[in-house]
């Protein structure tokens, strides 16, 4: 009974750590999967200038050159233009601050997952002109609804504050709320044409077709473009990159706690388990069992134990884990609002965190044995008259 | 015959700065190879403590406990368990088996201790069974044996690491007396065909009467010793 009950404590906690790190992974996983296929992209291509204030006269030159031989090339899955500037959107209760993207809507629903994050009205017609979709936290602020018009007022590549007035189309929500509120979308050729850039645009938005190439194809594109300013969705969002670097971090962090948990839980077992055999331990010693040896059976013992608990924590987080990938883990019990707000989906898939496996190992086994350490030091101290007296 | 146990002048006090409570007061003992000796007297008279003491348990507040020659007061607690292990052998009132353990790996549980390799423990076992008369309960947990069965398994334990002699405190204690008659039955033999050095404390009648030598206790005293007796008369017929 008692060593059923250190072997579901050391599966519990294996279980209860190899689960955190599970979820973790999952949700920085979805966290990058939303920066780079509904935000970012792998890559971005702007002129050198443009992201220091966003003038629109910083156009990439040759742009349709550049896009049509990034297409092409061996890796990336697709290259998307966007023509961008920072304005004002205003209706008639209030205004706001905004980036307004104009995009060619087929690519940009492929690139983005545009059309998919609608969630009332329409994707763009293209029989219509100056339609703009925007996002639900923004809808909400500026109390828009589908077909309200706005006002959308910026510079154009000259200098010159031009305005257009464009209806709702669309309304989108992300997974990132932030983004929501501060990003409209609007056909590139309605917004070209109120900056004055004809066929230019400022952004080139690269998808490829597996991370890893992310490094070696960001290097040959500034081999040959060196002009441009060439970033990873690294560089782009360094939020997110600090974000996953940590939260690996934290994750161990969070383990060790429940390792100081299941420790104590250790500790309590085996000083039980010492106590209830007080004097099989004073007739070992009596007998001539030395204390290296008694420490050693107790220290073996709960080793044992460990390694009778790990298999099964082990499978069970791979089963309920890989149940949770397939199917998803709802957290929207966490509050949306507040899991929008960091940039995660509200559905996350927990992924088995294979590579960690070793380090959790070393860390359970090093807990087991630090907790036996107490307990053990007590039956050493233990003197066979008083302990056979028991 | 060789003097197994010789004991100096031995006192045991408990509460030495309060009210001192002497458990063992005093006491001179020389036991030689191949006694059966019975240590009696009432509850409280410090049989125990003695047997404790001279088993290396305990250590006395004065005197000196030389077995085989060595002064086993003077080890360190190290060297003593290792005294212990090769040269004493206990059994103890309530058996204490380890209860995982078959009865067989219990017995081996000690030999393993002295690193005496398999083939030896085997033959030593198979032996030691004949011996008690379990050889068919080998692999027997002690829960499945008798309370006689596993005092008999408890002696064999005693006896397996060739010890020079054994000390058992109150082995009947918890035996109907038919464990007990065969428990001593197996005591007996060993003794007289093995010459195996027995020391055992007891209030039990049926095991004062089987022992050849007895010495009472009395708070903490030897007030009788019939070895003494014996030397006595031998003294006299020889002046006779």
């Amino acid at each position: 009974m008692r060593s059923m009950v250190i072997i579901l404590s050391i599966a519990v906690g294996l279980f209860a750590g190899i689960a955190v790190l599970a979820l973790y992974k999952g949700m920085m996983k979805s966290r990058v999967r939303t920066l780079i296929y509904a935000e970012a992209g792998h890559l971005q291509i702007h002129d050198s200038n443009f992201k220091k204030d966003y003038d629109p006269r910083y156009v990439i030159i040759n742009g349709s050159k550049i896009i049509k031989e990034i297409a092409s090339a061996p890796g990336v899955l697709l290259a998307a233009p966007r023509s961008i500037t920072q304005g004002m959107l205003a209706t008639t209760t209030g205004s706001a601050g905004v980036q307004i993207n104009g995009v060619i809507p087929e690519l940009e629903y492929a690139v983005s997952q545009l059309k998919r994050k609608i969630v009332e009205g329409a994707k763009f017609n293209s029989a219509k002109k100056n339609e703009v979709l925007i996002g639900k936290k923004l809808a909400d602020k500026m109390k828009l609804k589908l077909r309200s018009k706005l006002v959308l007022t910026f510079t154009d590549s000259s200098g010159t504050i031009v305005s257009g007035a464009f209806r709702v189309a669309g309304i989108f929500q992300s997974d990132n709320a932030p983004l929501d509120e501060k990003n409209v979308y609007v056909d590139i050729k309605d917004l070209n044409a109120l900056l004055s850039i004809s066929y230019a645009f400022h952004e080139i938005v690269i998808l490829l077709d597996r991370d890893e190439d992310v490094s070696s194809i960001q290097d040959n594109l500034r081999r040959r473009y060196p002009g441009l300013l060439i970033e990873s969705w690294r560089e782009i969002s360094p939020e997110t990159d600090l974000l996953v670097k940590t939260t690996n971090q934290y994750s161990y962090i969070i383990m060790i706690i429940i390792m100081i948990a299941l420790a104590f839980g250790i500790i309590n077992t085996m000083l039980m388990a010492i106590i209830e055999r007080t004097r099989e331990i004073g007739m070992m010693l009596a007998l001539g069992i030395n204390r290296l040896r008694l420490f050693t059976l107790i220290l073996l013992e709960t080793i044992f134990l460990t390694l009778a608990g790990t298999p099964i924590g082990i499978l069970a987080a791979w089963l309920i884990i890989n149940y949770y990938n397939k199917k998803g883990l709802n957290l929207s019990g966490l509050g949306e609002e507040m899991m929008s707000s960091f940039g995660f989906g509200m559905i996350i898939y927990p992924e088995f965190p294979i590579d960690k496996l070793a380090g959790v190992l070393i860390i359970v086994i090093a807990t087991a044995i630090i907790s036996c350490l107490f307990p053990a030091l007590r039956a050493l101290m233990l003197q066979p008259v008083v302990a056979l007296r028991r | 015959m060789d003097t197994v146990i010789d004991a100096h002048n031995i006192s045991k006090v408990y509460n030495p700065e309060t009210i001192p409570v002497y458990a063992v007061n005093n006491v001179h003992l020389h036991l030689k190879k191949g006694e059966f000796t019975a240590l009696v007297g009432p509850s409280g008279s410090g049989k125990t403590t003695l047997l404790n003491l001279i088993g290396g348990l305990d250590k006395p507040d004065e005197g000196n406990i030389l077995i085989n020659g060595i002064d086993i007061t003077k080890l360190s607690a190290n060297d003593l368990i290792d005294f212990r292990l090769h040269n004493i052998g206990f059994v103890f009132q309530s058996f204490n088996l380890i209860p995982v353990l078959t009865a067989k790996e219990n017995v081996e549980f000690i030999m393993q201790l002295q690193r005496i390799n398999k083939k030896q423990r085997d033959e030593r076992i198979k032996q030691l069974f004949k011996e008690i008369d379990l050889e068919d309960k080998l692999n027997e947990r002690p829960s499945k044996l008798s309370g006689g069965q596993q005092q008999r398994v408890a002696v064999a334990r005693a006896l397996a690491s060739k010890p020079k002699f054994i000390l058992a405190d109150e082995p009947t204690a918890n035996l109907d007396s038919k464990s007990a008659s065969n428990l001593l039955d197996i005591m007996d033999k060993l003794n007289r065909e093995e010459n195996i050095t027995f020391l055992f404390s007891t209030h039990d009648q049926r095991v004062i009467d089987r022992a050849r030598r007895v010495i009472t206790l009395v708070d903490g005293r030897i007030v009788s010793d019939t070895a003494e007796v014996s030397t006595k008369h031998e003294d006299a017929d020889m002046k006779h």
